[in-house]
């Protein structure tokens, strides 16, 4: 009943269908011109190219992930805009179930953008990276959901994208205003990777590897090198749930205990 | 039309009045200020307490004339000069020892104030890729005749404290390429061949990351018909044969210093390869091999100290692109955009004062910002081991840093300016919020993962090129350096960024306009 109420809220929101558009478009546009730009031309030799090429055929997440942040954020943040929250709060009470059952809505929504997305970064990947060294001559096989690390960064991808929109409905929810909430989870998402560029100190560079929002979470993406990774997969995407899940708490604290 | 009766002047004013008071009376707009300011210093101050710089063991970098940090380290074959005199040498050829060589390795005629490094020189020198070259005191360098390859006829006059160099392709006829007041050169100079090669610089770019690595590298050039005059037909005993600026490997007083640190990863006592010993004193006809390593040249600093402290601000910049969104979309939102333009329908005009306002008010807390980091920086800065003498200490008042603290604060100002235009065509926060940071943030980060032309540039097309202005240090077109924009490099100087970002801005506010004056409010 709430979930229904709640889905059909986000589906008539206007920006809903191009946002869910922009992540797919964008994430399967943005891997390809990621693998379109490595060539094994750049490296010594190409077989000595180490290059994660699952890693670069998803790619575009890191800009996809703006426009998930962007339709979370106004999945909450709109209603306190238009003042419908009031509306919904009295026909629903319960404001745990009415928040649960946004961030189920929303989070679906985007996982079902995430993964024809990932599957067209992983399938785009398969067909232009041949064509620029990467062959299975040289020791890059063809992407493929058969091999177990391929399928885990699949899989971590598309749980990355759901992550990061769970993440903005907690900060939309205690921030309250579109502009403010989104301020806040780009600085979350960004800053980390900025900041780690400018420090020139390894430990440090770690260090705030291991604990960025975005940067551990992607490290699920990882299917070579894995010990030269700041942070193991699935911890790093760990780390990423738990900034979600501190950042839902913070917001549904606020949500029960404030007035609309 | 009839309601703006008043004088102009006085009109815009009030406008200017009007949006100040909208301004600063909500509350949350002053917070976002504050937190632009406290993220700027935090970040900066984050950034210069986890950078650290470790020396290589030598000691600090000769000084030049100029007082700037040089590498001089070459092998020159000299002998003293005294008085007014000349030398002459042609170079014959120039080759790499280990098959490349690079397009700045040097080979020529040099009259030097002693062989200590960093010590006062001019020189007329032969390059395998810039052609014949008149260098002196480490920062001048002017091109000789386009397309000089060897052999090529090289000569140096000293006039009193006047140097000058000349070029011929036979021997007889001169050709003057440049002339420099060396004052302070002493009566007896030391005057000869020097050839140097310097380091080779490779870089990986991959999506995992960055890797330069620099090796040193030889070349050997071959001379013919040296000469000094007045000092007659030199004779082998006077020549001297000396590894400029490489501890162990010199003359007797071995160069006077030890080796200059190079850029990180450089190896500070290069191993010699048994090619490079091939090295000697002209003979009795004049004709000499020599080869060398090194470079003579400004040296870039490992670090710009006045960006690392102004870092900050990239991320700083965030809430400014969010207040100057709302600075105008608030007034969509709540219907006041109607009251704004009901009390001053000259709406071109609203537009223009919500720019100045939000501008001013912009740069004047950026600026606090940016002094604020750069002050608060400066122990983390040399805590960190960033400290004299590698690093000359600086001050507010040298031009490059006020440009780059004040230049900052005009980017900051220009950002906001940029992303109430934005807000005023697209009237959504969200949409315009979006629009911006990923016209500004996105670039830094996807740069590092770009081919490195690629990135370049985007860094040099997109609004983000206006950060080029906290670059201090100089460039020398004499020198080659590797520009990688994930390390804060520009393309272009300080004032062409900001020229991109200006234009943004401009068209912006001008599609802006267009916009507000057709459109329902």
């Amino acid at each position: 009943m709430t979930v229904h109420a709640e889905w059909t809220k986000l589906r008539t929101l206007p920006s809903t269908t191009w946002l869910g558009l922009t992540v797919l478009v964008a994430t399967v546009a943005f891997s390809a011109l990621a693998t379109l730009a490595v060539d094994t031309s750049q490296c010594p030799t190409p077989t000595e190219c180490f290059e994660d090429t699952t890693r670069v055929s998803l790619w575009g997440v890191r800009v996809a992930q703006v426009a998930v942040a962007v339709l979370a954020v106004l999945a909450v943040t709109n209603e306190y805009g238009n003042g419908l929250i009031q509306t919904t709060l009295a026909a629903n009470p319960r404001r745990w179930t009415v928040l649960a059952a946004k961030a189920a809505v929303v989070t679906a929504l985007v996982l079902a953008a995430a993964v024809p997305g990932v599957l067209g970064s992983l399938l785009a990947g398969r067909f232009i990276l041949p064509g620029n060294g990467f062959a299975p001559a040289n020791g890059y096989p063809p992407l493929s959901l058969a091999d177990e690390p391929t399928l885990r960064a699949a899989v971590g991808t598309v749980l990355y994208l759901g992550l990061v929109a769970l993440l903005a409905i907690g900060v939309g929810t205690a921030v309250r205003d579109t502009a403010g909430a989104m301020i806040v989870v780009f600085t979350l998402l960004f800053s980390f990777p900025v900041v780690t560029q400018l420090v020139s100190d390894p430990k440090w560079q770690e260090r705030l590897e291991k604990v960025a929002p975005m940067t551990s979470g992607l490290a699920v993406q990882a299917t070579t090198a894995l010990e030269r990774q700041p942070i193991g997969p699935w911890a790093g995407l760990g780390v990423l749930a738990g900034w979600a899940g501190a950042a839902l708490l913070v917001g549904a604290l606020l949500f029960r205990f404030r007035d609309a | 039309m009839t309601a703006t009766t008043t004088p102009s002047g006085a009109g815009f004013a009030g406008l200017l009045r009007a949006e100040w008071t909208k301004l600063r009376s909500v509350r949350r707009w002053a917070l976002t200020m504050l937190a632009a300011i406290a993220l700027t210093v935090l970040i900066s101050l984050l950034s210069a307490a986890s950078s650290s710089f470790q020396t290589m063991g030598g000691s600090a970098p000769p000084i030049g004339p100029d007082g700037v940090q040089v590498q001089d380290t070459f092998r020159f074959v000299h002998q003293p000069m005294t008085g007014n005199g000349e030398v002459t040498a042609r170079v014959l050829e120039q080759s790499g020892v280990e098959g490349v060589i690079a397009g700045w390795a040097k080979a020529g005629i040099m009259i030097k104030d002693g062989a200590r490094p960093g010590a006062r020189y001019a020189a007329m020198l032969l390059t395998p890729g810039h052609g014949v070259r008149w260098q002196t005191n480490f920062v001048v360098d002017r091109a000789g005749s386009a397309g000089g390859t060897a052999p090529v006829w090289l000569r140096l006059t000293r006039t009193g404290d006047t140097l000058t160099g000349y070029e011929s392709t036979d021997g007889t006829n001169w050709r003057q390429v440049g002339s420099a007041e060396l004052s302070g050169l002493p009566e007896t100079a030391e005057v000869g061949i020097f050839v140097a090669s310097p380091n080779f610089v490779r870089v990986e770019r991959q999506f995992s990351g960055t890797s330069v690595s620099a090796t040193p590298t030889w070349s050997t050039a071959r001379f013919d018909n040296v000469g000094v005059r007045p000092a007659g037909a030199p004779s082998a005993a006077q020549w001297r044969d000396e590894e400029i600026g490489v501890i162990g490997l010199g003359g007797p007083d071995a160069a006077g210093g030890p080796a200059a640190p190079e850029g990180p990863g450089a190896p500070d006592t290069p191993d010699l390869p048994d090619a490079a010993r091939v090295s000697g004193v002209p003979d009795s006809t004049g004709a000499s091999t020599v080869t060398g390593t090194g470079d003579v040249a400004p040296r870039a600093p490992d670090e710009d100290l006045t960006r690392m402290s102004l870092s900050g601000v990239l991320i700083g910049l965030m809430p400014i692109v969010a207040l100057g969104a709302l600075f105008v979309t608030a007034e969509y939102r709540r219907g006041m955009i109607r009251t704004t333009f009901a009390a001053s329908p000259r709406r071109g005009r609203v537009l223009a004062a919500k720019s100045l306002v939000l501008g001013a008010a912009t740069f004047v807390a950026g600026l606090v910002a940016c002094v604020t980091a750069f002050l608060a920086s400066q122990p983390g800065q040399r805590a960190s081991g960033y400290k004299p003498p590698y690093f000359p200490s600086q001050s507010l008042l040298d031009w490059p840093v006020s440009r780059a603290v004040v230049g900052t604060a005009l980017v900051l100002a220009l950002v906001a300016v940029f992303s109430l235009a934005v807000g005023t065509i697209l009237r959504r926060s969200a949409a315009a919020i979006t629009a911006v940071i990923v016209l500004i943030v996105l670039p830094q980060m996807v740069a590092g993962a770009l081919p490195l032309t690629a990135a370049q540039w985007l860094m040099r097309l997109t609004p983000a090129a206006g950060l080029s202005i906290q670059q201090t240090a100089p460039r020398y077109e004499h020198v080659a350096g590797i520009c990688l924009p994930e390390s804060g490099c520009f393309v272009d100087g300080p004032w062409v960024g900001v020229g991109v970002l200006c234009g943004y801005v401009a068209v912006a506010v001008a599609v802006a306009y267009w916009l507000l004056r057709r459109r329902d409010a």
